[in-house]
């Protein structure tokens, strides 16, 4: 289970506090206007925000003390996801303590559409191409808690479909503890078990 | 989880040995100076009208140059931007070697173009004189011009096309592009050339102490050169010394502050979309570019004739081979141990920068250029003295020439590879982290990144390297000789033929560098 506890993080001169926890497996919906601090929340999950009070739990072991490189967490950022200068594939590569699953790979990029893609670089890529090639990545590493934050945003309704549809089957496939950043009540409904609303 | 701290920590204890040897360097040298004396600086000097009238025009000279520079050099980025002109690329290489074309060649082709025998003299009128405050400011322009126009140039690269594409929208008139568009995205890069072309100009020597002359007409640096040549007056020196170094420090850390360098950029702009510019302007950048053509080839095709005018016949070739030899030895020793030091030093600034500590970052980025604020010859002087004692500096002064050489180009490789490593970490740090990318992994994730910068870098210092006569000038011996001191001696006793030919080989050799580098950069 991941627990957030009491936790509290200052930005610009706001306090902002959350409270919550997350079964394991499952998908959480997080939702709130904008600034009311959803993203700040998965930073500070992913060790790149330092909160002022309060805790995290894995499994009941705080999170505090570890640095972003030992939590076991894969985020998906909502830019920036993908190195410019390499190509698709090493893009992919990347992020697995040993040798990436060659063939989870090739069977992700299959299903979302981006397997002709892999030799490419990213700046020649749409903004929807790019963001489905990152939630493969994001998914398929070996961390038991995902964090996405605005996963779909840029992708056409019958790629949103694609995506989600792959994104819970693999999720649960893998018994991901997932939480999800979205201002969309479709992803909601095709994704989360459960939803909260922040602010 | 100790395994990578303490990977962390080494990295660290690296980079901050890299800055303290280079401090230790400038504060053995500040030592030297004082030690040999036992006197400080002699602070009456101050008061001085001798002083004053060098203060003086050190400042205007330094500002006139920077002014000049940039507002020619402005333009000449604009055509470029705008003109889809010929050429563009073996132009942009032009300027590279233009800005580190030895001191002594562009001299020599200066001399041939507009001195007293000048070919272009007659057209000046009687009056003309290229000694002094003219020749002192064509030289600095020349040499700092082209790269300004390469700075702006990438400033101007850096604005997206969705601004441009706003503008056409928005019907913006020419004012309005030049004033809410163009202006802001030069506005950083203005301010910082600013300060580094006064810096350089500020700390001139070689080209001042060719081209000028007398109270009238020199630099601090060169005033310290004569304090310490013709008098050895150390506490005159030491005066100087100091003077220049709190101002032209001042100022560099002023920039730095104020300056904001674009390594926000990012990679992921494209750029397929300028606005057209109208004919007349079209004509007037074509023109701006076929001037700025003519300038910077004009020196270096003067050499030529300089050629013709003795006869080189009894003159033996292999009187050029091991000074060449020499130079090119050591320009590749210094400038590769000068970008690995650059790199280790900027291990703890980008960290402090990383962890938001800006004024720590501020520090360390001013100690790990102070170099190029700091007077060459107090450095050189200084360390000379320091060390006579305990080595035979006429047969190994070799090695403090390499040291030397290389503390001085440290600060160009910091300032170049500094903007795309932190643009490296802005944009890519916490997807590093968060992919818990090995240290191998992260070098073979941040090594394509880096290496077009890393090739230009390089290329960069083991040119500036290569040309370097301020050090050598006072430890050069006759068991090694290099191109530059070999230039300078041949200039010296008017060998014009001889010093036109080794001036030619020099250049040659950098343009080659820059074409080969320039290729490899373009292939990465």
């Amino acid at each position: 289970m991941l627990e957030v506890d009491h936790l509290a993080i200052e930005r610009d001169g706001t306090l902002l506090q959350y409270q919550l926890s997350v079964a394991t497996g499952e998908i959480l919906a997080i939702q709130g206007r904008s600034g009311v601090g959803k993203s700040t929340l998965l930073s500070a999950l992913a060790g790149f925000v330092a909160p002022c009070q309060g805790d995290m739990r894995w499994q009941g072991q705080s999170l505090l003390g570890l640095p972003a490189e030992q939590r076991p967490v894969s985020m998906l950022f909502q830019d920036h996801n993908l190195f410019e200068h390499l190509s698709v594939r090493e893009n992919l590569q990347l992020g697995f303590s040993g040798k990436a699953p060659a063939e989870a790979l090739n069977a992700a990029s299959v299903a979302l559409q981006v397997s002709d893609l892999l030799d490419k670089k990213p700046p020649t890529l749409s903004g929807g191409q790019r963001q489905r090639i990152a939630i493969i990545r994001t998914l398929l590493r070996p961390e038991p808690i995902v964090l996405l934050d605005e996963p779909f945003a840029e992708l056409d309704p019958s790629t949103r479909q694609l995506a989600t549809s792959w994104t819970l089957h693999s999720a649960r496939a893998q018994q991901k503890t997932v939480l999800l950043v979205t201002h969309q009540q479709e992803d909601v409904t095709r994704l989360a078990d459960r939803a909260i609303e922040l602010g | 989880m100790i395994l990578s701290r303490l990977k962390h920590h080494s990295d660290t204890v690296a980079g901050l040995t890299s800055l303290a040897a280079m401090v230790l360097i400038s504060v053995a040298a500040f030592y030297g100076l004082i030690g040999f004396s036992g006197q400080g600086a002699d602070w009456q000097l101050l008061s001085d009208n001798y002083y004053q009238s060098i203060l003086l025009f050190s400042i205007k000279q330094a500002a006139l140059s920077m002014l000049l520079a940039l507002l020619l050099a402005w333009p000449v980025a604009r055509a470029l931007y705008y003109g889809r002109l010929p050429f563009q690329h073996s132009f942009l290489s032009l300027c590279i070697l233009c800005f580190v074309m030895p001191t002594l060649v562009l001299i020599t082709g200066l001399v041939a173009l507009l001195g007293r025998d000048g070919l272009l003299t007659p057209l000046l009128g009687e009056s003309w004189n290229l000694y002094g405050l003219n020749g002192i400011l064509i030289a600095h322009i020349y040499l700092n011009l082209p790269f300004a126009v390469r700075v702006l140039l990438q400033a101007l690269h850096n604005i997206p096309d969705l601004s441009w594409k706003l503008a056409v929208q928005l019907k913006f008139s020419p004012w309005q592009r030049l004033r809410l568009i163009e202006l802001p995205a030069l506005r950083g890069a203005f301010l910082q050339l600013s300060g580094f072309i006064f810096v350089l100009c500020f700390n001139s020597f070689a080209v001042v102490l060719a081209l000028g002359g007398g109270p009238r007409a020199t630099t601090l640096e060169v005033a310290i050169y004569q304090a310490l040549k013709y008098d050895f007056n150390i506490p005159e020196a030491l005066t100087l010394a100091w003077s220049q170094l709190l101002i032209a420090g001042a100022l560099f850390l002023l920039i730095a502050r104020a300056g904001r360098s674009n390594w926000l950029a990012v990679d992921t702009l494209s750029h397929q979309f300028t606005p057209q510019p109208g004919l007349f302007s079209q004509w007037g950048h074509r023109a701006v570019y076929l001037l700025s053509w003519l300038g910077m080839l004009l020196p270096m095709l003067a050499l030529i004739p300089g050629l013709y005018q003795s006869d080189l016949s009894r003159f033996s070739l292999s009187a050029l081979v091991q000074p060449t030899l020499t130079s090119l030895v050591l320009a590749l020793v210094s400038a590769s141990t000068a970008i690995t030091l650059a790199w280790l030093m900027l291990i703890p600034i980008r960290q402090a920068r990383l962890q938001q500590h800006n004024r720590r970052a501020m520090v360390l980025e001013w100690l790990s250029t102070h170099s190029l604020v700091a007077p060459a010859m107090v450095i050189s002087v200084g360390l000379y003295i320091l060390l006579l004692p305990h080595f035979d500096l006429d047969h190994h002064g070799i090695w403090l020439v390499l040291l030397l050489n290389c503390a001085l180009v440290v600060p160009y490789a910091v300032q170049q590879l500094r903007p795309r490593l932190l643009q490296y970490d802005a944009q890519y740090q916490h997807l590093s982290q968060n992919l818990k990318l090995s240290r191998r992994q992260r070098w073979w994730v941040e090594w394509p990144f880096i290496k077009p910068t890393f090739i230009s870098t390089f290329a960069l210092i083991l040119l500036l390297a290569l040309g370097d006569v301020a050090i050598i000038s006072i430890f050069g011996s006759d068991d090694w000789t290099t191109l530059p001191l070999l230039i300078y001696s041949y200039a010296g006793s008017y060998r014009i033929a001889e010093a036109s030919l080794a001036s030619l080989l020099l250049l040659l050799i950098c343009a080659l560098i820059v074409w080969a580098f320039e290729r490899a950069r373009h292939h990465a």
